[in-house]
């Protein structure tokens, strides 16, 4: 009887824990379907409106209500969001791939030192490395801009990468690598016709959701972005910063789309069976 | 070329991208960083080359015996930030403990989707995620809307720039971290385990804090830390939802980069919060080794 009770409470707890998780989320969805111009909390009726300013198309909206300032700005911010994701995951995804490679596949005497401080960028709290990172860059005399967000980026996606593939080279046995070799292949072979396919979808999931965490990373860009290299989460920050707008919640329920679909075929990728 | 010779260059070969990049963009600035920290700052921003203790004094003041730089506004940010870090991590643990048991007897078919489901907000962007709760706690938001239409209005808390906004925001953007490492050690309890310490005379609690308890110490733990580290430096949720009101210690130092200019007296908040950090993790391998030590006895 009492484990029945038990059994329920947990299973509310259960139920309440997710809807934590997502009912805030729905509610920027819920507004950002309000037809009310003047005051975003009281609910006029239905609109598109809000959707069809952020892609350019004409609205109801009037003028006073026209999307943000300027949509170059934002366009200007989703470019450079994009393209340093876009770059920052290519490198990462082959260091933090040939790091656990070499972590996984080799045993040597520096090995527990690599391990350590292949998880510390991604352990450390963002805003020491983002500062770090901002007294090194103006030290040596560079300026700031998209490059060093991407070397920034760079550091903190490793690790990530690092720790699915390592992950997911853990779950692969090693014999037939062994057979490969004991066969007269060369590593490189080994790896191209071997291991490569087994581990394909492991890397690809890491290098989605490195390409998400990028788009997404505020504090460490907060730092080291130049006066031009604004990226969308910054942009999204400055508007908070000057207080609430509905034209906020599309634009944030776009972005938010974006990130479930490529996060959730990152996730599904790293934990398919061969 | 041997076997051995080609393993060893594929060896360097994988290390090197690794190894240049950590240490190019990783220790090194981390490096410089603490060489600031100890430097006096510059009179128009930047530093002067000359060897300054003081930067650390002024948070800590007495100690380093320099009693003439020593704020203690700055010591009472700090303590400020500890607290409401330690209040997040605590806030998290009660609500991811139980839900972790939840997801963990759901029938085999739902418990991959539940997973998914937890982990999947960890990767909405953190601007959204705290924009939302802006929603609900601004003054003609969500929460006041509600009490309304309960006709309790006269009860709705005013919670926007308040230490009870900081650490929703921080609990919300956070919980994932806590969530997965207590789901990975509730997973591996054995229910015969508690079920035995039962069927000895246990009552629930007894069995609740000499079985359960220490069998998921490991994930709560590894859950409090990967909370608490994020928790200590953020920012962004005390800049938009605790205003002015809620300095911590990130906002100081964002200040001391982007407004102050002294990044001296920066650098030194940063490498305080490393060390807080760093000690913090020490404290729970040497446990995780002393608790392996007495497994191996046993």
């Amino acid at each position: 009887m009492s484990t029945i009770t038990g059994g329920r409470l947990l299973g509310a707890w259960g139920i309440a824990f997710l809807a934590l998780l997502y009912l805030p989320i729905g509610l920027i969805l819920v507004y950002s379907f309000n037809a009310n111009v003047v005051n975003m909390m009281a609910w006029e009726g239905f609109t598109l409106d809000w959707y069809r300013s952020l892609f350019g198309l004409p609205t109801s909206l009037g003028r006073s209500a026209n999307y943000v300032q300027s949509t170059a700005t934002l366009l200007a911010a989703v470019r450079n969001s994009l393209l340093v994701a876009a770059v920052a995951t290519l490198l990462s995804t082959v260091v933090g791939t040939c790091s656990a490679l070499a972590l996984t596949r080799h045993r040597f005497r520096l090995r527990p030192l690599y391990q350590a401080l292949l998880v510390m960028p991604m352990v450390m709290p963002d805003i020491v490395l983002g500062i770090a990172l901002l007294v090194f860059f103006v030290g040596v005399g560079l300026d700031l801009g998209l490059h060093t967000i991407v070397a920034g980026h760079c550091v903190f996606l490793s690790s990530y990468v690092f720790v699915i593939v390592s992950a997911r080279l853990a779950g692969i046995p090693s014999d037939l690598e062994e057979a490969s070799a004991d066969l007269g292949a060369s590593p490189w072979v080994t790896f191209r016709r071997v291991l490569l396919p087994q581990l394909a979808p492991g890397i690809v999931g890491g290098a989605l959701l490195a390409f998400i965490i990028s788009m997404d990373d505020l504090v460490i860009t907060y730092f080291i972005a130049g006066v031009d290299s604004g990226t969308l989460p910054l942009y999204i920050y400055g508007i908070l910063r000057r207080g609430i707008k509905p034209e906020i919640n599309a634009l944030a329920m776009v972005l938010l789309a974006f990130s479930f679909v490529v996060a959730a075929t990152g996730l599904w990728l790293r934990s398919r069976r061969q | 070329m041997s076997p051995q010779r080609s393993r060893s260059l594929a060896l360097a070969g994988l290390l090197a991208p690794g190894t240049l990049l950590l240490a190019g963009f990783f220790l090194v600035p981390l490096g410089i960083m603490a060489v600031y920290s100890l430097l006096s700052p510059g009179l128009y921003g930047g530093v002067e080359w000359e060897f300054y203790p003081f930067n650390y004094g002024r948070v800590l003041g007495a100690p380093l015996g320099d009693v003439e730089e020593f704020d203690p506004v700055y010591g009472g940010i700090f303590l400020r930030s500890l607290r409401l870090a330690l209040v997040t991590v605590a806030v998290c643990l009660l609500l991811a403990y139980p839900a972790a048991f939840w997801v963990s007897r759901l029938p085999g078919q739902r418990k991959p989707l539940v997973l998914f489901l937890v982990t999947l907000p960890f990767f909405a962007s953190l601007i959204i995620r705290i924009y939302a709760w802006m929603l609900v706690l601004k003054p003609t938001g969500v929460l006041t809307r509600a009490m309304e239409a309960l006709g309790l209005s006269h009860l709705a808390p005013d919670l926007m720039f308040t230490e009870a906004a900081v650490v929703i925001g921080l609990c919300y953007v956070l919980l994932p971290f806590m969530f997965l490492p207590v789901y990975a050690s509730v997973e591996k309890l054995d229910p015969a385990l508690s079920q035995a310490s039962a069927d000895l005379g246990a009552t629930p609690l007894q069995g609740f804090l000499r079985v359960t308890l220490p069998l998921t110490a490991p994930g709560i733990l590894a859950g409090c830390l990967l909370v608490f580290i994020p928790a200590l430096g953020n920012f962004i949720v005390p800049a938009l939802l605790g205003g002015a009101k809620v300095m911590l210690v990130g906002n100081t130092i964002e200040q001391q980069f982007l407004a102050a200019r002294n990044w001296p007296f920066g650098a030194a908040l940063a490498m305080l919060v490393l060390a807080t950090i760093l000690l913090a993790m020490l404290g729970l391998a040497l446990r995780s080794r002393r608790d392996a030590g007495e497994d191996g006895r046993a």
